[in-house]
This record gives C-alpha cells, structure tokens and sequence, in this order.
C-alpha cells in the first residue's frame, strides 16, 4: 500500500491518460494561442518538401529550377523562420518528454518486413497527397475547416473515405 | 474455460485492437483473452472497445510501460 | 458486469518494484536533460527569429497533448470504419468547434461584420485571412484520398508521425524518410497537376463569401457540426450494440 502512495503522484499527474475531449480542448486553445500571437496558423507538412529539397540541393541537384520550387525556392528557406518546422520539432520532443516523464520510453523495433512496406508506402502516400492537397490533416482540415474554408470540409470527406480504403488494405496486406 | 494470448508488443494502433476483435470472435463465451501490449495507445482503446460490447476487462501493469490486458468473453 | 468475474490467475510482473523504481528515476533524469537541450535550442532559435521560443513552446505542448491524450486525427476517421468506434471522431469534432469560434473572431476583425473589407486594398484575398483558406477542388478530394489511404497504412497521419518517433517507433522513423521523399515527389508533380483544368480549381472558397454574409456561414458551419456529433454518437452506440 505505501508503494502504491509513494507513486501516486506518478500515476496522476505523470502518467494517467487524458481524456479524449481533455486533448481536443487543449489542442484547439492551443492552436488557437498560435495564431494569435504569430498570426500564422498551425500545419505540419510544409517544411517536409523544404527538408527534401535542401537534401537534393546538398546532393548537388539543382531543385530550385524545377516549377514545383518556384514560389518557395530551398536558397531562401531558413529552418528557424519556418513555423510549422519548428512546431514539429515540438511534438517530436513533447511526446518523448510525456512518455519518459510517465517512464514508458522504449525504443519499438519493426515488428516484421510488413511494417517496413507500410511505412514505405503510408509514407510516400502522405506526402504526394498532402502537397496535391496543399496540406495535411493540420493544414487543410485542423486550421481550414475552422476557419471557414471550404476545402477544409472537402478535404475531411476525402480523407475519411481514404481512411476506409487503408483500413481494408492494412487488415488484408498489412497485419 | 479456455485462455489464449496475443502478442501485441511493438505494434502500433490500430492492429494490436484488430487482431483483439479477430481473436474474440473465435473464442466461446467464458474464454479469457491475454493481450501483451508495449503501446499506451492500444491501453486506452482496446480496453474501450471491449467493456463497450460488454466484456470483462482487467489491465495489469507487468512493468513500466507494459502491459497484460486481460478480457473474459461475456456473450 | 463486474470486473472481478474474472477467474484467470494473474500473470507474474515481468520487472520488481525496485527495477520498476530505477526506471522511473532513469526516465525521470533523461527527461530533464532533454527538456534542458530543448530550452537551450529555443534559446538559439529565438536569435534568428523572435517568435521562435513561443512557436517551440507551443509545439512542445502540441506534442506533449497528444502523447498525454493518446489523440490520433488518424484514427478519428479510421476507427468509425475499422472499429465501429467513435469517441475520438467526436472529440475532433469538439476542437473543431472550438477552434471555429476563435477563428470566427479573427476572422470577423478583417472582414468586418458584412464582409465590408473584402476585396479592399487591406484585404485583397480570402487567402491572407488568419486560417487557411486555400483552393478547393479536383485536386483536393485526389490528395485526401491519398493522404488518408497513407495515414493509414502508416499508423498515423501528419501530427501523429511526429508523435511516435517522440515516442520511440522505429516504424515511423521510416515512414518520416518517406514522407519527406514522397513532399518532393508531390512538390515536382504539383505543377503538372495545376496545368490541368479538371484537376486542379484555382479557387479558395470561403463559406461567409459563399454563402453570402457572416450568418448563414455560422449556422453553415455549427449547424452542420453539430449534426455531425450526433450521428457519429449515434452511430458509435448502435455499433457496440447500447442502441
């Protein structure tokens, strides 16, 4: 019993999960928060095609004359003026830090070569999509739909009956 | 009363709560389903969805971000 | 129905109480030394860029939510199909909610009331508005479906991604390589697609310019939400068999 009080600070404030909706509020006043101050709303994957691009470059590909770089050009990206590069840096360090505060850091190994084939494909499936879209579930729906886009509603429809297409293909291929 | 376990350890959602809802099917009412699982995620939602359709579930925490989860088969 | 029905012996803990006890202490340690490194970075940021250490701030909130709240947009559109469950779908659609309001009041402040400053010199486009409001169309519905086959196959969409390799997932280490490639991939084909009129609608539609006035939109928007939240409560009960 004394084992179980000594932890129970732990257990509460470290460990227990939130509940759904506690997240959902949190999320939106933070989102919100940001475009407040900043003035420039949450997304996730902008700087992906950036990070790629610089990588090309480096590698001595000259990206910047293909017409996809056109209006945003790797010779003037700066990773740290980038907002949704820097948000990203956050969540990867915010949920290392939760789960090493509730001591369930474990490093989780590829369970088989399936895993590998669904990371490759689900991979470059988000990316193509989410630049054809111009966005991902943060830019085209989480900070869209809020703010009265249409294609927020369009791309939530879409992406729901994507999502019905993936479950029956990771059920069947995947598992 | 027969008991069986699934080895979710590693796996990311959704799968550990799929191959949970595949296994159930094939068990007998009574049966007890031992699910071993490394991801907090699969924790909240498999529990979830199992009192939802009305099973009996116990979590057992058998180390530091891991866990068994353990399901009887109700109807 | 009960818990204790259940008759099975319990399985032996895999760790003692003291190993249990150093975990934490470890764990506990490393999480300060990150937390550290992670002040010192913003730090540095906050020289190139003076939003920096608030933008970090937020970030690390973002992850630090979603970790805590297991929240995954991913499977708010995945499990109503997969698992028959709802309670995340929902929740999504709380934060929509939410986030409506805030983005309402921004919104309102550059439109004015009847939209009086659309379309003047302060506000040329509906694509300056705070939010994103972007072209809609062909290519939009093309991307989601893409997107949302990918974050599936993947165990998680764009947020979540990032999520897990916080996490520690090895699996979505890989599927970061890959999003990167397949953003370029996206990038270089984009151009090609906007070249062709059916698949791509160089045209940002905004619900209050649409439906014509700030009303109709709220209603348009609440409205539609609102009914949203209650098939998918509707709908999450029937499927674990309480309707």
């Amino acid at each position: 019993m004394s084992e179980k009080k000594k932890y129970q600070f732990h257990e509460l404030y470290l460990k227990k999960e939130w509940s759904y909706q506690t997240g959902a509020v949190l999320l939106a006043l933070f989102s919100l928060a940001l475009v407040i101050v900043t003035g420039k709303s949450w997304g996730v994957t902008g700087p992906l095609g950036m990070w790629g691009g610089w990588i090309l470059s480096k590698l001595g590909i000259a990206v910047d004359t293909w017409a996809g770089f056109k209006a945003t050009p790797v010779a003037s990206y700066d990773i740290w003026k980038d907002l949704p590069a820097l948000t990203n840096i956050g969540i990867v360090v915010g949920a290392l830090l939760a789960v090493l505060l509730a001591a369930q850091f474990k490093i989780k190994k590829l369970k088989s070569i399936k895993n590998l084939w669904a990371a490759i494909l689900g991979g470059l499936l988000m990316g193509i999509g989410a630049r054809i879209s111009l966005g991902c579930n943060i830019g085209a729906f989480f900070t869209a739909l809020p703010a009265f886009s249409l294609h927020g509603w369009i791309f939530w429809i879409s992406i729901f009956s994507g999502a019905a297409v993936g479950s029956k293909l990771l059920v069947k291929y995947f598992m | 009363m027969a008991e069986k376990t699934l080895d979710c350890l590693g796996e990311a959602c959704p799968v550990p709560l799929v191959k949970t809802q595949k296994a159930m099917e094939s068990m007998a009412v009574g049966d007890v389903l031992i699910v071993n699982i490394d991801h907090s995620c699969a924790m909240k939602n498999i529990p979830d969805w199992a009192r939802s359709v009305g099973h009996a579930v116990e979590i057992e925490e058998v180390a530091e971000g891991e866990w068994n989860i353990i399901i009887q088969k109700m109807k | 129905m009960s818990d204790t029905t259940i008759t099975i012996k319990r399985s032996t803990p895999k760790e003692t109480p003291e190993q249990r006890a150093r975990k934490r202490l470890i764990q506990f340690i490393a999480s300060g030394v990150v937390l550290v490194l992670y002040i010192l970075l913003a730090a540095f940021v906050q020289t190139k860029n003076p939003q920096g250490a608030f933008i970090l701030l937020i970030g690390l909130g973002f992850g630090y939510i979603l970790q805590r709240s297991r929240f995954c947009f991913t499977a708010s559109m995945r499990d109503p199909v997969l698992t028959g469950s709802t309670s995340l779908t929902k929740a999504v659609i709380i934060a929509l909610a939410i986030s409506s309001v805030g983005y309402m009041a921004l919104q309102m402040k550059a439109t004015g009331l009847s939209l009086e400053k659309l379309g003047t010199d302060a506000l040329k486009s509906v694509t300056q508005l705070p939010g994103h409001v972007r072209d809609a169309g062909v290519h939009t519905v093309l991307g989601g479906f893409l997107f949302g086959i990918g974050a599936v196959i993947a165990g998680g969409c764009a947020s979540g991604t990032f999520m897990r390799m916080g996490e520690g997932f090895v699996q979505q280490w890989i599927v970061f390589i890959f999003f990167i490639i397949g953003s370029v991939i996206g990038m270089a084909v984009l151009p090609a697609i906007k070249s062709v009129p059916f698949l791509y609608q160089a045209t940002p539609v905004y619900l209050p310019k649409l439906l014509g006035g700030w009303i109709p939109a709220i209603i348009f928007q609440f409205g539609m939400l609102f009914i949203l939240y209650i098939i998918a409560d509707i709908y999450g009960k029937k499927k674990s068999g309480e309707l």
